[in-house]
């Protein structure tokens, strides 16, 4: 028995050995499975093709002040409208950079949600269900996670960046898709950056690695199987962690994106998207304006509009907008009627969303609100049809079935449908 | 004798008792007629599957095994060291009997019901927001369970919510329809909730049936009342249960109120599942409601349909309770149960062994519900002490052909950590875990109850106080013992083994460790960093996280 021990200690040797790769520095690492190595994972988002960013408006947006406007009605408020790169189509004169961008945008502005508080409507717009359900059902991102992962990838599947509008995470689909969260500033959490230097990070991992396979020789079952991978993919994503830091290249970006944290992190978004994540939100807080609705719309645009336009324009630089689905949205909308301090409340009926690139026919505008747009005067858009639509374009059945315990239960759900009209 | 041949020793005895054991079929000394029973069933599903028996677990596995079942962590070095030395061939019947009276074992048991009836899910109960609450709940379910409270009483007593402490469960399910599910779901194995808006797709359940329980739960009210700051949440607030005099049930009609342009809806009486209607008197005509404040509970009805339910709950010929109790209990040591999940029986599907399930319900009502009795039954059993080796993949095999695999919940995990340390059961006992150990380890399984490993799991255990700090010497720590002792690396790499798995290092391994931590000579400093990283490596180790 001793001695059947021996020979395995030789075989797990050689096959270490035989994987064993030389860094920069001229450290010997371990290669245990995939290899950190930013071509080759270029490489592998391209090939297995979408990803997403979702830009999330924390706080409910309005949409008469951005994509819907009524100029010259009680309810248009001051801003006015500007023309675009597409004709037809006016956006607020807040938006000029995106305004540039028109052609690339699918602004849907017959949004009709049913729940219009914050932490209920976050929820209801991050799941596709409403939290009264109180059913653990996943975010957005932890879906498009699991059907657009690369799971030879060493980073994250899903990374969210900055004011979050939801923490539902991963919900029945499990701790492997839930959200790896970033600062503000895009910085990794504290947790991430290794405890130990490292020499003595590469040892340790090396005796754990030879303990885990001894171990697993007998015990084939999947728990196992599952915990020493999630540890390898950890040994990488610290290894990779420049992947995260951007802040040379953000010397640069910062004069088109707008130095401002959301700026910088639209500008992760792209870089993480081009690594091979393929879902990562990023949250802009602060458009709650239930008074002074117009400072503070006009003070948030500005942050807004540079860096959604630069990382549109980024995306299509890189040959990546075809495959990068852009969205942006909020819990819900604002009241078209202005309150006594000058503010806009919480509305569901009627409010826009706006999606672009990957899979999405731009320049177009989808449904309509009435004049003052208190109403949807034609095609209503569910929260259904709205993720079935992001998923589909994603390459994702929105009908995709999953189970809580013996419960079966979809993406979205039943009678949702893709809009098919804004999909390329 | 040196460590190497005392281990080995060790091992020869291990086999040898398993050998005995095996041959001369007689663990019986402790389990009666109901482990006979499940071993003769388990065995019979093997033949019947074509399924190579497996062998037997060694005592180190079996040890480490029971330890975290019945009482919530692993074994200390000296409890192990003794076991596996022992001779005794009734030494794990013994063994087994001493863990059913540690104080630990109404905890851990407290835990474990606690976990299953109110997940991790609910806010009320979840973090530090109303911690304090559900700590009490514990402490009243190991109560019961430490005194060995029959299961029908302990059931009884959570619906009836009347004790100090008893209260959270209608707390966290507030509304009717949540306690109608919930109480289908756990006490009687089967899911109705579906059946609130449309006829069960398959099962028998109809919209009738599911509103029909809900009458028995539509009048009673949870109320957050002020209280003493011992028993009060972070809001100051008590949990306090009662019930109305008045108040129904309402059935959705196809028909829709012109008025309201809702569906119309009936008040529908209660009705016992798959049984009669209730008879209940008619309600006093002059009665009046009294006004209630929000914190104050109404004056106890003088009929009250909860207890109804619960008198017909726990009845004799009640037919989902106690097959969902046994079903439950089986689950909780063996994996899964015969039905699986344990909450949902469905008439027409097949348990695993149906024989068997029939045998362990019939038992336990003849036992009265006893619950001591019925675990030690079922670790008892060979079934229950199969070996953790074999070519299954499932985490769970369904005829039990390998012990299951289930990760350390994270009560058990930070006990463990402790034992692990050296910091003893008193250690062990005292922490809870904290905010981010809940956060990053306390949901490791999908909606299926899949593990699924995840990096900010990893990323915890690399870098995270929680593990790394704990593995480094100092405070008289394990590591700290090692790095001051002055046996050999050999002694102390044992001594590593034997604390933190519960069992000494095999050849290779001992040779590898010693290497390893020997590799720096002397140098007090950097050997204090060898023993940190040896001690993370075993406690971030698959053999660590799971029980197996």
């Amino acid at each position: 028995m001793i001695q059947d021990l021996h020979q395995q200690h030789h075989l797990s040797r050689r096959s270490l050995l035989k994987s064993t790769l030389v860094t920069a520095g001229g450290m010997a690492v371990a290669n245990w499975g995939a290899l950190f190595h930013s071509q080759t994972i270029a490489a592998e988002a391209k090939r297995s093709g979408k990803r997403c960013i979702m830009l999330y408006m924390e706080g409910g947006v309005s949409q008469i002040d951005t994509f819907d406007m009524k100029p010259g009605r009680p309810t248009g408020g001051p801003f006015r409208p500007i023309k675009t790169n597409v004709d037809g189509i006016q956006i607020c004169e807040y938006l000029p950079k995106m305004a540039r961008h028109a052609d690339k945008l699918a602004i849907i502005r017959s949004m009709r949600t049913k729940s219009v508080d914050h932490g209920i409507g976050g929820y209801h717009m991050h799941t596709c269900y409403p939290s009264s359900e109180k059913f653990p059902h996943p975010e957005i991102g932890a879906m498009i996670a699991k059907y657009c992962e690369n799971p030879q990838s060493d980073l994250p599947s899903f990374v969210k960046l900055g004011p979050a509008g939801c923490n539902a995470g991963s919900g029945y689909l499990g701790p492997q898709y839930e959200p790896f969260v970033l600062g503000t500033d895009g910085k990794l959490p504290g947790f991430a950056n290794p405890s130990a230097p490292p020499a003595v990070q590469d040892r340790r991992a090396e005796l754990l690695k030879s303990f885990e396979e001894r171990y697993a020789k007998q015990r084939p079952a999947e728990p196992f199987a599952s915990h020493r991978e999630a540890e390898l993919r950890t040994i990488r994503l610290m290894r990779a962690r420049k992947a995260f830091d951007v802040a040379d290249e953000w010397t640069k970006a910062r004069e088109r994106y707008g130095n401002t944290p959301f700026g910088r992190g639209c500008f992760t978004a792209v870089k993480l998207a081009e690594a091979g994540v393929p879902f990562i939100e990023v949250g802009h807080d602060g458009y709650d304006s239930h008074n002074d609705n117009f400072p503070v719309h006009k003070a948030n645009l500005s942050v807004l509009d540079p860096a959604w336009s630069s990382l549109l324009q980024d995306l299509q630089d890189r040959g990546m907008l075809k495959d990068t689905l852009v969205v942006w949205t909020s819990e819900f909308g604002r009241t078209p009627a202005i309150n006594g301090q000058g503010g806009r409340d919480h509305f569901g009926r009627a409010w826009t969303v706006v999606l672009a690139g990957g899979g999405i026919k731009g320049g177009q505008v989808y449904g309509a609100s009435d004049r003052d747009g208190f109403e949807v005067a034609e095609k209503m858009v569910d929260e259904g049809a709205y993720f079935a639509t992001i998923y589909k374009t994603l390459g994702i059945n929105h009908r995709a079935k999953h189970y809580l315990g013996s419960r079966p239960i979809w993406a979205t759900p039943e009678g949702s449908k893709p809009i098919e009209e804004l999909l390329a | 004798m040196n460590t190497h041949a005392r281990s080995n020793l060790l091992t020869a005895l291990g086999l040898l008792t398993a050998a005995f054991v095996l041959v001369g079929g007689c663990t019986s000394a402790a389990g009666g007629t109901l482990s006979a029973t499940i071993d003769r069933e388990i065995k019979a599903g093997w033949s019947k599957e074509k399924i190579t028996p497996p062998g037997r677990s060694s005592d180190a596995v079996f040890l480490r095994r029971i330890y975290i079942d019945l009482v919530g962590m692993i074994p200390g070095y000296e409890e192990t060291t003794t076991f596996l030395a022992d001779t005794d061939p009734e030494k794990r019947a013994k063994l087994i009997d001493r863990l059913l009276v540690d104080p630990r074992y109404g905890r851990q048991q407290a835990q474990v019901f606690d976990l299953a009836m109110l997940t991790r899910d609910h806010k009320l109960v979840d973090g530090t927001v109303g911690h304090r609450t559900r700590g009490r709940f514990r402490e009243w379910l190991a109560k019961q369970f430490a005194g060995n409270e029959p299961y029908d009483r302990i059931a009884a007593k959570i619906l009836q919510a009347e004790e100090d402490g008893s209260q959270l469960y209608f707390a966290v399910y507030a509304n009717t329809d949540e306690m109608a599910a919930a109480v289908s779901r756990f006490f009687l194995g089967t899911q109705i909730q579906c059946a609130k808006c449309h006829n069960h797709p398959f099962e028998t359940w109809t919209q009738k049936d599911y509103h029909g329980m809900a009458g028995f739960f539509a009048r009673t009210v949870s109320v957050e009342a002020p209280g003493k700051p011992e028993v009060t949440n972070q809001k100051g607030k008590q949990y306090l249960v009662g019930e109305k005099e008045f108040g129904d049930a309402f059935f959705p009609l196809e028909e829709i109120d012109p008025k309201t342009k809702k569906k119309k809806t009936i008040p529908i009486k209660p009705k016992f599942l798959s049984g009669d209607e209730l008879k209940e008197p008619e309600p006093p005509k002059d009665y009046v409601e009294a006004k209630l404040k929000p914190n104050e509970l109404p004056p106890k009805p003088a009929f009250s349909r909860r207890q109804k339910f619960v008198e017909w709950m726990i009845g004799k010929d009640n037919p989902f309770f106690a097959k969902a109790a046994a079903n439950r209990v089986w689950a909780q040591f063996m994996g899964r149960g015969f039905v699986h999940p344990v909450d949902d029986f469905i008439s027409s599907s097949t348990p695993s062994h149906p024989g068997l399930l029939k045998a362990m319900e019939t038992e336990l009502v003849a036992h009265h519900f006893d619950l001591k009795w019925l675990i030690r039954e079922i670790v008892n059993s060979h079934a229950y002490q199969a070996a953790d080796l074999g070519d299954a993949k499932d985490a769970m095999p369904k005829f039990y052909e390998r012990a299951p695999v289930r990760p350390l919940n994270v009560e058990e995990l930070t006990a463990s950590l402790h034992i692990a340390m050296g910091l003893g059961v008193e250690a062990a006992l005292k922490v809870e875990p904290n905010q981010q150990m809940l956060q990053y380890l306390g949901k490791p399984t999908d909606g299926q109850g899949r593990f699924q490993g995840s990096l900010t799991e990893h990323l915890f255990f690399h870098n995270g106080d929680g593990f790394r700090g704990m593995c480094k010497p100092g405070k008289g720590n394990l590591a700290e013992q090692l790095l001051t002792g002055t046996e050999d690396w050999g002694k102390k790499v044992e001594r590593m083994f034997l604390s933190v798995l519960s069992r000494p290092p095999a050849g290779e391994e001992r040779e590898q460790f010693v290497q390893y931590l020997g590799a720096d000579g002397k140098d007090p400093k950097l050997a204090a960093q060898r023993i940190e990283d040896a001690m993370w490596v075993l406690v971030s180790s698959s053999e660590f996280r799971f029980n197996k």
